[in-house]
């Protein structure tokens, strides 16, 4: 795997000091890249993944990336390829997708070894929306030992509109078999029309609350939730759903599911706090 | 040479008017010629225009495309199916429209992998290489046109990377358009025929977008403002010029009215009081509407009232003029210049209305004496006297002239000599009654006249009848005689007063040629001894190789009034005489002057300047004492003069003329010259012999020095002797004798060629 690191030189910043672009190829001819930052030393190193279909630049993640290497976290941020060389901007939900959950674990382990190799033995997974949802399905294979923790913030299913999943899973699945490849365009998650192949949706589809909620309480690391009470993407009862589960989770009043506003402030604090509560563990 | 020539206020008008024309026809043209040039230059640049917007729009469109390309190039779908193409048609078909890569259906996309190899052929009537084009760099942009089937499309090939740094390349994407529909529909063809636009492309032709341009073909659109432009100038021109020419015509009519008629009719009053014509009405003139030609036409009809005010003055003081042009002021009767001009109107008359003509010449009897005895104003008025006589004898159409001082004269038209006769004897009757002794004239005061004739078949005689009469009137003034003569028929002497005539002339001509005029020398004898004392000098005239005496020339002299004239005649000579040397040292002269002379200034210069001979010829003037001398005063201090400069005054002819003691007792006299009539009577024995006789005595005893003049005889000589009378002269003694004659006289004697002095 080779990588390209290219060092942007900002003088403005001292942080902006130790950012860097890191790219690995994913699959032949899928290379992805992601914002490198290097914080303090004795800090874990936070992995932050972007939300359905959006890229780290996503104002979200953005915010919450600067505000964690401004408190000293080393963050990796990448954009998951989605099977698109160098992917830069969000995917049009019409565009052909031809991606699948499996590629984005893939990558995300990537990412990790990615960390792992540049020396860091402590890493939070931090996800936002749907990027809670491929960290937890890379959890739930088996994570890197690295991986310490788990901060999934607005964490929401798979989400596919109307339709029945069990049936569309049962006609997925037979498209799968027969191989038939012809795209399928099926809402998903905030997508009216999602063009996808069979595999790459019927990938998606199968994470629903309930593989969701299990996952979290299988997550091999410590898993703490950050949502928002005014969060209109998610179902409804899916917070009440969580707390059945008495997963950790923090709810911040009056944010939305993107929780910009003041509240990223709300995010940072809560991300920060539970940050604080993880063991360091020395870098190689 | 006349360089300048005047017009009239019509033709300034008119030339006005016309070079007004000329000059809005100039200036039309110049407009109409600026104008073309003007939509010349807006087509130019129009033409330029449209050229600018069309490269504009081929670079708009090929910039939207390569923005297009540009926006392929880094769309990650676009990346995406260079890697995975197993969806490209849908990217290509439906992904770049959905997605607003492409907005437009008519322009397609296609994408080839880094071999340039076209991922999927395209769709049914699709033209799409399915390879790029050999040659297209890879890692450049590349553009073309081509015309397929008819179709010029626009192709624009560009690379596509795998990242930002355009390291890894991915493959080629591809852009067709249309490419005349696309550059016609941008909507920015505002100066451009768009249905000009036309691209010469054979079939098949692959040309590179940098030559586009040299093979657009595209004319430029009609400029509407342009057009309007040139219809509004035109149309402006058009109305400007008929509206200057509506008002150069109203405004001509306008001058003519206003202006050129009432100057016009200023100029023909002018013209016509120009030549003395005045308008019968002149306030009926019309008046004017231009103020100031009103105030002239005003000014002028007042000055033309003034002129024919002043006109009908003047004709009054011409006839005037010449009334008096042609009467004499004294007499009232028609003067010499009528006389001259009725004389020639009625001879050209004569030649065509022949009629027998008398001419009557008038002349004063022994006027003169009566004007120098009675004086001037007595003259006058015994002249108006006759002058009124003759007008009352004449007839009613004959008109009197008075011709010369006391000389009138008439012509008788349709007469007969018997009728002229009796006219004559009328006028002398009148004459005769005519109370001259009113005025205190105590002499008889008569009227001569001559008359002349000439009948109707002898009229180219009519010319001499002037000369005739005045033959006549001499005739007439003969002693004895009516005093009336008829010539030809009264003047048997006709011979003689043709030599009187001749006399006449022969003083004219003498008076203008010096050296006609021959001084003789008589001696004047000393008493007792009779030895020569001085010489009396006197005049001849030489005429034709006759000498003419005085006796012949000198009534001409004095009816003529030629004293002055003839007197400076004899004092030249006798300067010359003196000049000379002819006469000897000693020999005084004697020389005689009219008493009209004397009282005149050149004469007395010339006699100082004669004075210089005084000291070898002792010079004596002799004042005629028949003359009457009027200048008393004067005369006496003109001789005073002349003894300063040792001149000795005589009295000639004493005993004959007028007041010869008041003449001794007023004027400075130092001789006495007694007349041959007094002389005469000394020879007689009788009681004039002793007055005369006494009176000599008398004069000799208040120290007058006596001459005898005229003495002729022994018997007379001997009694002037005893009379003790100091000088004595005349034919017994010694006649007349030029200076030639006397000069050889002197030369004879020799020595004894002396004067008594």
């Amino acid at each position: 795997m080779r990588i390209y690191l290219f060092c942007l030189l900002i003088s403005v910043f001292p942080a902006a000091a130790h950012a860097v672009i890191a790219q690995q190829e994913m699959r032949p001819g899928i290379p992805a890249n992601a914002d490198y930052l290097i914080g303090e030393p004795g800090k874990p190193a936070v992995l932050l993944l972007h939300g359905f279909l959006q890229t780290r630049d996503f104002p979200t993640v953005a915010t919450l990336t600067r505000g964690l290497q401004d408190a000293g976290y080393t963050v990796l941020a990448p954009t998951l390829s989605l099977n698109i060389p160098n992917r830069a901007q969000s995917l049009a939900c019409e565009a052909v997708h031809r991606h699948s959950l499996d590629d984005d674990v893939a990558e995300i382990g990537y990412w990790v070894g990615w960390l792992k190799s540049h020396g860091h033995r402590s890493i939070v997974l931090v996800g936002h929306s749907f990027g809670s949802l491929q960290l937890l399905a890379y959890l739930s294979l088996k994570p890197d030992a690295a991986v310490k923790a788990y901060i999934g913030t607005s964490l929401i299913e798979a989400q596919i509109g109307t339709t029945a999943r069990a049936a569309l899973i049962a006609q997925l699945e037979d498209r799968v078999l027969g191989k038939q490849r012809a795209l399928v365009n099926q809402p998903l998650s905030f997508c009216r029309k999602y063009p996808s192949t069979p595999e790459g949706l019927l990938s998606y589809v199968r994470w629903d609350q309930a593989r969701l909620l299990a996952a979290l309480r299988q997550s091999p690391v410590s898993v703490k939730l950050i949502m928002g009470d005014q969060d209109n993407v998610m179902k409804r009862g899916w917070l009440k759903a969580l707390a059945l589960v008495q997963v950790p989770m923090v709810i911040v009043n009056g944010a939305n599911h993107f929780m910009d506003g003041a509240h990223e402030f709300d995010l940072l604090e809560h991300t920060l706090k539970s940050l604080d509560t993880i063991q360091p563990v020395p870098s190689r | 040479m006349k360089w300048f020539t005047s017009f009239s206020i019509k033709q300034v008008a008119l030339a006005f008017i016309a070079g007004l024309l000329v000059l809005v026809s100039l200036v039309g043209s110049f407009a109409a010629y600026q104008t073309q040039a003007v939509t010349h230059s807006m087509t130019l640049q129009n033409e330029n225009a449209a050229q600018s917007e069309l490269a504009a729009a081929v670079q708009r469109l090929l910039s939207q495309t390569e923005d297009q390309s540009v926006k392929l190039a880094s769309w990650d779908e676009t990346r995406q199916q260079l890697v995975l193409p197993e969806y490209y048609t849908y990217w290509r078909d439906q992904r770049v429209y959905e997605s607003g890569m492409l907005n437009n259906r008519h322009v397609r996309a296609a994408l080839y992998d880094p071999s340039g190899m076209l991922l999927e052929p395209s769709p049914a009537g699709i033209s799409i290489p399915a390879r790029l084009p050999a040659g297209t760099p890879p890692h450049q942009n590349a553009s073309w046109l081509i015309d397929d089937a008819g179709t010029v499309a626009l192709y624009y090939a560009f690379p596509v990377y795998s990242d930002e740094q355009r390291q890894s390349l991915l493959g080629h994407g591809l852009i067709r358009l249309d490419f005349m529909p696309a550059l016609l529909r941008q909507d920015a063809l505002h100066f451009t025929d768009i249905a000009s636009v036309g691209l010469a492309l054979k079939l098949g032709e692959t040309l590179a977008t940098s030559d586009l341009f040299s093979r657009l073909s595209f004319s430029a659109r009609p400029n509407p403002d342009q057009l309007r432009f040139q219809t509004i100038l035109s149309r402006t021109l058009l109305v400007l010029f008929v509206l200057l020419a509506a008002m150069a015509v109203l405004g001509f009519m306008a001058y003519n009215r206003l202006l050129v008629r009432p100057l016009g009719c200023l100029s023909q009053v002018i013209d016509a009081m120009q030549h003395g014509r005045f308008s019968p009405n002149p306030s009926r003139s019309q008046s004017m509407r231009i103020r100031e030609l009103e105030n002239i036409r005003r000014s002028l009809y007042d000055y033309q009232l003034q002129l024919r005010e002043l006109h009908g003055s003047m004709e009054h003081q011409n006839r005037e003029f010449h009334t008096q042009a042609r009467q004499d002021t004294l007499t009232g009767c028609h003067n010499r210049r009528a006389y001259e001009e009725d004389w020639e109107r009625f001879r050209q008359e004569l030649k065509t209305a022949p009629q027998g003509v008398a001419f009557l010449l008038f002349d004063c009897d022994r006027f003169k004496t009566i004007n120098d005895t009675y004086g001037h104003a007595k003259g006058d008025r015994v002249l108006s006297i006759i002058a009124d006589a003759l007008v009352m004898a004449l007839r009613a159409n004959d008109r009197l002239y008075r011709i010369g001082g006391d000389e009138f004269a008439t012509f008788l038209s349709r007469t007969t000599p018997a009728q002229a006769k009796q006219v004559a004897q009328r006028c002398q009757s009148l004459i005769d009654a005519a109370g001259f002794a009113d005025l205190g004239i105590v002499e008889p005061v008569g009227l001569s006249i001559g008359i002349a004739f000439c009948a109707a078949d002898q009229l180219e005689q009519v010319d001499e009848l002037p000369k005739q009469a005045d033959i006549a009137m001499y005739t007439a003034k003969q002693p004895g005689r009516t005093r009336i003569a008829l010539y030809g028929e009264d003047t048997e002497r006709a011979s003689q007063t043709l030599v009187a005539s001749r006399e006449t002339s022969a003083l004219f001509q003498a008076l203008a040629s010096p050296g006609m005029i021959e001084m003789h020398y008589q001696a004047i004898h000393a008493l007792p001894g009779r030895q020569v004392d001085y010489y009396e000098a006197l005049a001849r005239i030489r005429y034709h190789g006759k000498l003419i005496l005085p006796e012949a020339f000198l009534p001409v002299v004095s009816s003529r009034r030629l004293e002055t004239e003839f007197d400076l005649a004899v004092l030249n000579q006798v300067d010359a005489d003196l000049s000379s040397g002819q006469l000897p040292t000693g020999c005084g002269l004697s020389i005689n002057l009219s008493a009209q002379s004397i009282s005149r200034p050149e004469v007395v210069s010339q006699l100082l300047e004669l004075s210089r001979h005084n000291a070898r010829h002792p010079l004596m003037l002799e004042i005629t004492e028949t003359s009457l001398i009027t200048q008393m005063v004067e005369v006496r201090t003109y001789l005073d003069l002349l003894r300063t400069v040792n001149y000795r005054i005589a009295m000639d002819d004493f005993g004959t003329g007028y007041s010869p003691l008041r003449y001794l007792v007023d004027l400075p006299v130092d001789v006495v010259k007694f007349d041959i009539s007094l002389v005469n009577k000394l020879g007689q024995d009788n009681r004039a012999g002793q007055v005369v006789a006494d009176f000599a005595r008398m004069m000799s005893g208040v120290g007058y020095s006596l001459v005898a003049e005229g003495v002729e005889t022994e018997a007379v000589l001997r009694k002037v002797e005893s009379l003790g009378i100091a000088h004595a002269q005349g034919y017994l003694l010694g006649r007349p004798i030029p200076l030639s004659e006397l000069a050889a006289s002197f030369a004879a004697e020799g020595a004894k060629a002396t004067c008594n002095t």
